[in-house]
């Protein structure tokens, strides 16, 4: 899902960081009002950016092959408007380190991952409508969905850029073969996913609420 | 086990004791200009002057392999499609498979700006220790939050990787296998594990900061500033992302 330098025009590029720059805004405005010192909130929002940092180099087997994990589902989860700057800080230092990613597509990048992310928070929060039975399996069933959900429309989102915007004469046959093949590349990767995010949050239902915004037992 | 942006020894060139305000400016505009890059005629100018910054700036050259190697998987799918599937014009045909100008060029096109834009990239993050180019983007006006868990982050995840590291050994001792669709399981309990042992050490870590003076004004200034080899060189680099910009439209 990491677009690389030099593929997209450098418009796109240009959308991408104004995209990524006003989500930013947007997501640094809200942890200032959210929190009262939110500088506080720094050493635990880097921890746990380097936590997700660390988890995507994992390569989970998908035979024949392997995927490693994104856990943009997971970010938006655990940190809520914190993955903005969480996923900017870890696609930079992607770029920097492995060049997953690349300068020039950091905003593209930042936008197609970040904003699932926030997606995926949403969705999650509506375990809080759930009746206390049901909590439980709800929190997973609905952890497995947010997951899925923020991989297929980050995969959407990058099918449609590269397609749309990188081959000068593909045809339409060819431009929808490319697009299908891209997002169903994506499915394993979003069951997967979505498989871990609901076992990390049933772990932490157990082990430390705290992580998941619920009262610490 | 995971590399540093930078190699451990950087050797002392032009590029390291260029002010890295003036640094990052400069060749990002050019990382941008090559990126703006369309016309088939600027492709070898823009390799060769990348190739000559990385030249300038000493690092090895297996530094710069290693980085492209990752992103290439990518370069090398785009180097199947394009040239079979896109355009009408062929330039050579084997049975059902024919090979295209339009396509062709466009692969190239990509593949130039990919080795241009990854060479600039590694010199800037391969001369520049990673809190000096923090301390310039926050001087550049990088929020506050952004630049602290950028440091954070990066001072963290080396200690995480060996952390992640001694967890996996673990899991493998009491009998887990990685190379299976089961793993999926310990996987998802691994990083669980790692979020909350992470999450009370932020707690401490925080505790610690404030006592240091986390947040003071002095931990932000930059410590050296540019004297005029560095805006000649700034001015060099603006010159050069200009041409690049604007030739395709001078030349016709």
């Amino acid at each position: 899902m990491h677009i690389p330098d030099g593929i997209l025009p450098v418009s796109v590029a240009a959308a991408g960081f104004a995209g990524a720059g006003a989500v930013t805004w947007l997501s640094l405005r809200r942890i200032e009002r959210t929190y009262p010192d939110p500088r506080a909130g720094v050493p635990r929002a880097s921890l746990l950016t380097a936590v997700f940092f660390m988890a995507s180099l994992v390569h989970v087997p998908v035979p024949p092959a392997s995927v490693h994990l994104v856990l943009s589902g997971l970010m938006g989860v655990v940190l809520g408007w914190f993955a903005i700057p969480a996923i900017l800080v870890g696609l930079f230092l992607q770029a920097v380190m492995f060049q997953h990613g690349g300068l020039t597509m950091l905003g593209v990048n930042a936008c197609i991952i970040g904003l699932p992310a926030l997606l995926a928070n949403r969705v999650f929060a509506l375990r809080r409508l759930l009746p206390a039975r049901l909590a439980t399996p709800g929190s997973a069933a609905l952890a497995f969905l947010a997951s899925f959900a923020a991989i297929a429309v980050g995969a959407a989102a990058a099918a449609l850029l590269i397609v749309s915007t990188v081959p000068a004469h593909l045809d339409a046959a060819a431009e929808r073969a490319a697009t299908f093949t891209l997002l169903a590349a994506h499915v394993p990767l979003g069951v997967i996913e979505g498989v871990v995010t609901a076992l990390v949050v049933l772990f932490l239902r157990r082990v430390d609420p705290g992580l998941l915004g619920e009262p610490r037992r | 086990m995971i590399a540093r942006a930078n190699p451990e020894a950087v050797r002392e060139s032009s590029l390291t004791r260029w002010e890295t305000r003036a640094k990052l400016i400069g060749l990002l505009c050019l990382v941008f200009a090559f990126a703006s890059v369309r016309d088939t005629r600027l492709l070898a100018p823009m390799v060769l002057l990348s190739l000559a910054v990385f030249g300038l700036s000493a690092l090895p050259a297996r530094h710069l392999l290693s980085r492209l190697k990752v992103p290439g998987v990518f370069l090398v799918a785009l180097a199947v499609v394009l040239p079979l599937f896109s355009g009408e014009t062929v330039l050579a045909e084997a049975g059902p498979v024919a090979l295209r100008l339009e396509g062709t060029l466009a692969f190239l096109s990509v593949a130039a700006r990919f080795f241009s834009i990854v060479t600039l990239a590694t010199v800037l993050f391969g001369t520049t220790p990673m809190p000096t180019l923090v301390r310039a983007m926050r001087s550049l006006g990088l929020p506050a939050l952004l630049g602290d868990i950028l440091l954070f982050t990066y001072r963290y995840i080396f200690q995480l990787a060996e952390d992640l590291h001694r967890a996996r050994v673990a899991a493998r001792l009491r009998g887990a296998r990685f190379g299976s669709i089961r793993s999926v399981s310990t996987t998802a309990h691994i990083i669980g594990s790692l979020l909350v042992r992470s999450n009370w050490q932020a707690e401490r870590v925080l505790a610690a900061m404030l006592l240091r003076g986390y947040g003071s004004a002095r931990s932000l200034e930059v410590r050296r500033a540019p004297v005029a080899r560095d805006v000649a060189a700034l001015a060099l680099c603006l010159a050069l992302a200009a041409v690049f910009v604007l030739s395709p439209a001078l030349i016709g």
